[in-house]
């Protein structure tokens, strides 16, 4: 089984968000990047894919500038056969984006193409969906399952008040939600090997697409509480402050 | 300005909760431009709720009837918008998880831009102007977007207006499509207990408890919320053994956004507030009005835990009970 | 007033750290294995490399990415990364700024008064910097060079075989609190190498293990600091370097502070004590938090914001502290591991870094000649160390520190003699107790210490500005005494500046995730071993 992953290099997920001097980016000034953590469910179904199918390649790709390749010898370290590297600045605009790796996609043939759910850093949540429109592949995204069988695959999914389930033949694109496993920490013979692994380097450019980003900007800080009173006295006071100004009962 | 598309999600034969909201967006959005909001159904079969779309906004109500409707099926969903799609300046979906999934879909299908989980969307100029949480909630985004976009509104961004248009009744043909994926149905979920990033209030006990026997008071307040309430902790009880650790809230434990979270006698260490700071509406009881938990309160009961919850417990049940 | 004599309750290391079964089959062949990339160890590794291109070098880290778990003031003296980078020059190191305008003062409460600078503390010329930030770099290089940096595997324990290190096992990961496999288990995997390099910094636990092991033994105990700093945002630049004297520390203790600017918009602050201070209830990252808002640096830091926090002891025994032997069958310690810090400057990176460098050379001549890391090879570490600058800095300055046991007014006059003859008065060594076997006397509780949260913060605040978000369930890495009374409890809970120890009651409650590896308490009471990898702090200014 053929699979490739996209991988996104986002900022730590506990990085303090500070707004750059353009006004519409982080300041990345001593921000640790680490894999999106959407991603590294993709990674480990890969991997598990190709271990139960018992023979296959895995291939990793990842659009971004070159600090990135940081980011894909983390996931050949994590057990990824070979990497790709799409060489150039994402647009703002997620299509652009799609488009690149779709034309890319397209030449590798893979009976699977998986992708995180969501990246934490943009909140996106489109690229998967986007570059499975764009082959004519079938999707299913968020999948928290996902079981292959016979050319088929057969995903799970969290939605409103339930589970969707639904089934389509491959070749496919997945988008990998939590719940799907627990992905595998890179082990040390997994990063000495990793520097062997191939990294190609094919460089792009992205079109500026149809987004302008106007400005970025920290929320508002929540708005000091009050105390309503003392001891169980203060209930109905608290009681009528839940149902008729906050409206949460 | 043309019209603004509305796609409205049904289950089952019912419209899901949230269409009012989405008429809401679209509909303002229209009035800036003079613009009108159809509103898109797909389903198999006869839809109820329909005949009120028009108080809610919706200058026309769109039905696209095909067998596959019966489950979701994004590209027979996709497939319908395409063929209607030049008439539209923007696409407006709830940011759903089928929202979500729909969105990109049928942006990409469009050559169009895709917004998710906007909480704000207008005009401004030629361009709708959206605003966007972003890095988790960490920042918020502004970003303009050309062409025609599909914009994927958050729920609970928008109250439901009353527009009193006409919601003129029309049906689409559903264009031959392949159904890639198939979507075979919705299964309950197994979980049992309602685990704390889930449930809509979540009461959550620490050190102040005294002791682990005393998580029994929560349970109880929990219970009289019915079944939408569960029981957290901080992470000096689940330490001490008193509660498993799959019930602690904070930076270490779960991250939680419930509609409301109650913290009973928790001192609000910034750990503990990096799980539920999100929550819309927290109240916090504890004995020691400095507590850093009081800080981020909504409300605040100052006193004895030991008398404040058993009271709380008897008030919420009454008012359930009506 | 009772009396805490904290060696009484302090347990020792566990032997397993020395172990004499076979590694693993599977077990990864290296030749050189360096543990810790901090300055030393990754200075160690490039040097190595460069001397010997062939070499497979790997170099364990305990925290999760490079620098995560570095703290340092930090003025750099910049010859030795000079001299291991010689083709570059200064504006290619990732220093924050040159050191132009300097001040010493001494503090009394409310005031502060100017003092010559010693010539000791003089540090125009060198550069303020993020020690982070300079390990962070240092790996790029050693990435670049093929090295084989493995963060996120904190090294466990030695192999042995006779008397010779052969090998390192790294801890698991994914253990529950029991100690039992949860579904993301990692074995721990075994490494085996030619030499061991030991760059674990200050308090190492495979070092102590080592020594105490090979009966490795040194003139006076080594004796330690505990430095609690942090890093914050400002309005304005800061236009010099500070180092204080006296308050807010008692005349038992000795110590200091220093705020160092860091660019236009960022200082860094912090307190140093040493732990063989007389009062138990004596709190460092309290004394930090008072002293903030001491006239000479709240104008600095008002209206600005805290970015991070964090802790670390020093060695601060000097020349009289050093092991006896830097080397053995197939091991040589670098670094802080080994005392290179001299105290009355405040500076041991360059020190680390020469060490690193002088071992490498040893190491690659020992193992091109014989093939392996003998003990009689790599003596011509030790040697070199003797002749190098670490040895006659540290001479040079070898009783200044040791004059300070008697408090502070007798210390300063000494000291002042001292660097006046170079180090020649009083002439002997001046004997120190291991900084356990000083008493301590619990006084009644001072006023209790209310953050502000503006200026002011409280432990568990503070660590949450050291990024700590160690995984709660894993087993305590901490070993602590038996029955441990009410009275040691408060003294740990007040010499831990994480919060990890609490008194309740009469008896202690650990918060083992909370520990960000600062060592203090392994000094002083509780021991310290390795935890799961990327536990701890994530440093990313410090
Ligand atoms: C508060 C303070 C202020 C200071 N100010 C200055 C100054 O201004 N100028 C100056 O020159 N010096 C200063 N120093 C001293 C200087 O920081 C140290 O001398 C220097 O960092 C020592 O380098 P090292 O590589 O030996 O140890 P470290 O920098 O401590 O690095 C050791 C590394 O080993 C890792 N490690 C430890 N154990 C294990 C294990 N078992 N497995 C895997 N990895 C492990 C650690 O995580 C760490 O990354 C200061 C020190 C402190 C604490």
């Amino acid at each position: 089984m053929k699979i490739a992953v996209c991988l996104r290099r986002v900022p730590d997920t506990t990085t303090k968000i500070v707004i750059g001097a353009d006004g519409v980016s982080i300041n990345e000034a001593g921000v640790k990047f680490v894999p999106n953590p959407y991603d590294e469910y993709a990674l480990e179904a890969a991997i598990a894919l190709k271990d139960a199918a018992g023979s296959g390649e895995t291939i990793v790709v990842a659009l971004g500038e070159d600090a990135v390749q940081e980011t894909l010898r983390t996931a050949l370290a994590m057990g990824i056969d070979r990497a790709i590297h799409l060489q150039g600045k994402p647009s703002a605009d997620g299509l652009e984006n799609a488009r690149l790796l779709a034309a890319h996609l397209a030449s590798l043939n893979c009976d699977a193409v998986l992708f995180g759910k969501l990246a934490v850093d943009d909140y996106g949540q489109q690229t998967g969906a986007m570059v499975a429109e764009l082959m004519g592949l079938p999707c299913a995204t968020a999948v928290a399952k996902l079981e292959v069988s016979g050319g088929r695959a057969t995903t799970e999914r969290e939605v409103e008040g339930g589970v969707e389930q639904a089934g389509c033949a491959l070749p496919a694109v997945f988008t990998c939600d939590k719940g799907l496993n627990n992905p595998r920490l890179p082990s040390l013979k997994g990063i000495m090997a990793a520097k062997k692994k191939p990294l190609d380097i094919v460089p792009v450019s992205a079109g500026s697409g149809q987004v302008a980003i106007v400005s970025l900007a920290l929320p508002a800080e929540r708005a000091a509480g009050r105390i309503v009173g003392e001891g169980a006295a203060a209930v109905p006071a608290l009681l009528q402050l839940l149902t008729s100004e906050a409206k949460v009962l | 300005m043309t019209a603004i598309l509305a796609i409205l999600e049904q289950r089952n034969g019912s419209l899901r909760k949230g269409a009012a909201e989405l008429l809401a967006a679209a509909r303002q959005v229209a009035d800036q431009g003079g613009a009108t909001v159809d509103a898109l159904v797909c389903g198999h079969g006869p839809v109820t709720g329909l005949d009120g779309l028009g108080a809610a906004g919706a200058d026309r109500v769109l039905v696209a009837t095909h067998p596959d409707f019966a489950n979701y099926c994004p590209d027979g969903v996709v497939a319908t918008v395409a063929a209607i799609a030049a008439n539209y300046r923007a696409v407006f979906v709830a940011a759903t998880s089928t929202g979500k999934d729909l969105a990109p879909r049928v942006a990409a299908h469009l050559g169009a831009t895709c917004a998710m989980d906007v909480t704000s969307v207008v005009m401004a100029g030629a361009m709708l102007r959206v605003v966007r949480p972003v890095y988790a909630g960490r920042a918020l985004q502004t970003v303009d977007l050309a062409g025609t976009p599909v914009v994927a509104v958050r729920p609970g961004s928008y109250a439901g207006v009353a527009a009193a248009k006409a919601g003129a009744m029309d049906h689409v043909t559903v264009p031959a499509f392949t159904r890639r994926l198939e979507v075979t149905g919705i299964r309950a979920p197994e979980k049992a207990a309602l685990d704390v990033t889930e449930a809509r209030v979540v009461i959550s006990g620490g050190r102040g408890l005294g002791d682990a026997k005393n998580f029994a008071l929560l349970e109880e307040l929990a219970a009289a919320f019915g079944g939408e309430a569960t029981v957290g902790a901080s992470r000096a009880v689940v330490d001490a053994g008193w509660i498993e650790h799959g019930a602690q809230v904070g930076q270490t434990g779960k991250t939680v956004a419930p509609d409301l979270y109650v913290a009973v006698g928790i001192s609000g260490a910034v750990q503990h507030l990096a799980g539920m700071r999100t929550a819309k509406v927290i109240v916090a009881i504890n004995r020691d009005k400095d507590a850093p938990i009081f800080k981020v309160a909504d409300f605040g009961i100052v006193g004895d835990l030991f008398e404040i919850v058993p009271a709380l417990t008897a008030a919420i049940a009454k008012v359930k009970a009506n | 007033m009772s009396v805490v004599l904290p060696v009484q309750y302090q347990p020792p290391l566990p032997a397993s750290m020395i172990r004499r079964d076979q590694p693993g089959a599977e077990a990864i062949e290296l030749d050189v294995l360096v543990v810790g990339a901090g300055p030393a160890g990754l200075a160690c590794a490039i040097e190595l490399h460069r001397q010997s291109p062939d070499l497979t070098i790997g170099v364990l880290e305990k925290a999760g990415a490079l620098g995560e778990h570095t703290l340092s003031g930090a003025v750099i003296n910049p010859v030795a990364i000079r001299a291991l980078f010689p083709d570059l020059k200064d504006e290619d190191f990732p220093f924050r700024q040159r050191v132009d305008h300097e001040g010493v003062y001494y503090l009394t409460k409310d005031g502060s008064t100017k003092v010559p600078t010693p010539p000791t503390m003089q540090n125009r010329g060198y550069y303020a910097a993020s020690l982070c930030e300079v390990v962070r770099w240092l790996g790029e290089q050693a990435e670049t060079m093929g090295i084989n940096l493995f963060p996120g595997f904190p090294a466990e324990s030695l192999f042995v075989d006779g008397e010779r290190v052969i090998g390192v096992r790294t801890v698991p990961s994914g253990l529950d609190r029991a100690g039992e496999p949860t579904d993301v288990f990692q074995e721990p995997t075994d490494l085996v190498a030619k030499v061991v390099v030991l760059a674990e910094g200050s308090r190492g636990a495979l070092g102590q293990a080592w020594r105490s092991w090979r009966g490795v033994g040194s003139a006076n105990p080594q004796i330690f600091a505990l430095g609690v700093k942090e890093v914050w945002q400002v309005t304005q630049p800061l236009d010099r370097i500070i180092h204080t004297l006296g308050w807010p520390l008692p005349a038992g203790a000795f110590g200091g502070s220093w705020c160092y600017p860091m660019g236009p918009d960022q200082v860094s602050i912090g307190l140093v004590v040493g732990l063989d201070y007389h009062d138990a209830t004596l709190d460092v990252h309290e004394s930090l938090q008072r002293m903030k808002l001491h006239p000479l640096f709240r104008p600095i830091l008002e209206g600005g914001q805290l970015l991070e926090w964090g802790a670390k002891t020093i060695p601060e025994g000097g020349f009289y502290s050093l092991p006896d032997r830097l080397s053995g069958d197939g091991l040589v310690m670098v670094g802080d591991t080994a005392g290179f810090v001299d105290v009355p400057s405040l500076k041991g990176v360059h020190y680390a870094m020469e060490s690193g460098m002088l071992a490498a050379k040893a190491i690659a001549s020992a193992l091109a000649n014989a093939g392996t890391g003998d003990a009689a090879a790599l003596s011509a570490y030790d040697q070199a160390v003797q002749a190098s600058r670490i040895t006659s800095d540290l001479r040079r300055t070898r009783n200044i520190r040791l004059a300070f046991k008697d408090g502070f007014a007798v210390g300063a006059i000494k000291a002042g003699l001292m660097t006046l003859t170079g180090g020649a008065f009083p002439g002997d060594r001046i004997a120190m107790p291991r900084d356990a076997d000083v008493p301590r006397a619990s006084q009644p509780p001072a006023e209790p210490f209310v953050p502000d949260n503006v200026l002011t913060f409280s432990k568990v605040d503070a660590v949450f500005k050291s990024g700590n978000a160690t995984r709660d369930s894993i087993p305590s890495h901490l070993i602590v005494g038996e029955q441990v009374p009410g009275d040691v409890a408060d003294f740990y809970a007040h010499l831990c500046p994480a919060g990890v120890y609490e008194r309740q009651g009469d008896h202690l409650v650990v918060n083992a995730p909370n520990c960000i590896d600062c060592k203090a308490t392994d000094v002083l009471g509780p021991r310290w071993t390795p935890r799961e990898g990327g536990s701890g702090p994530t440093y990313r200014l410090m």
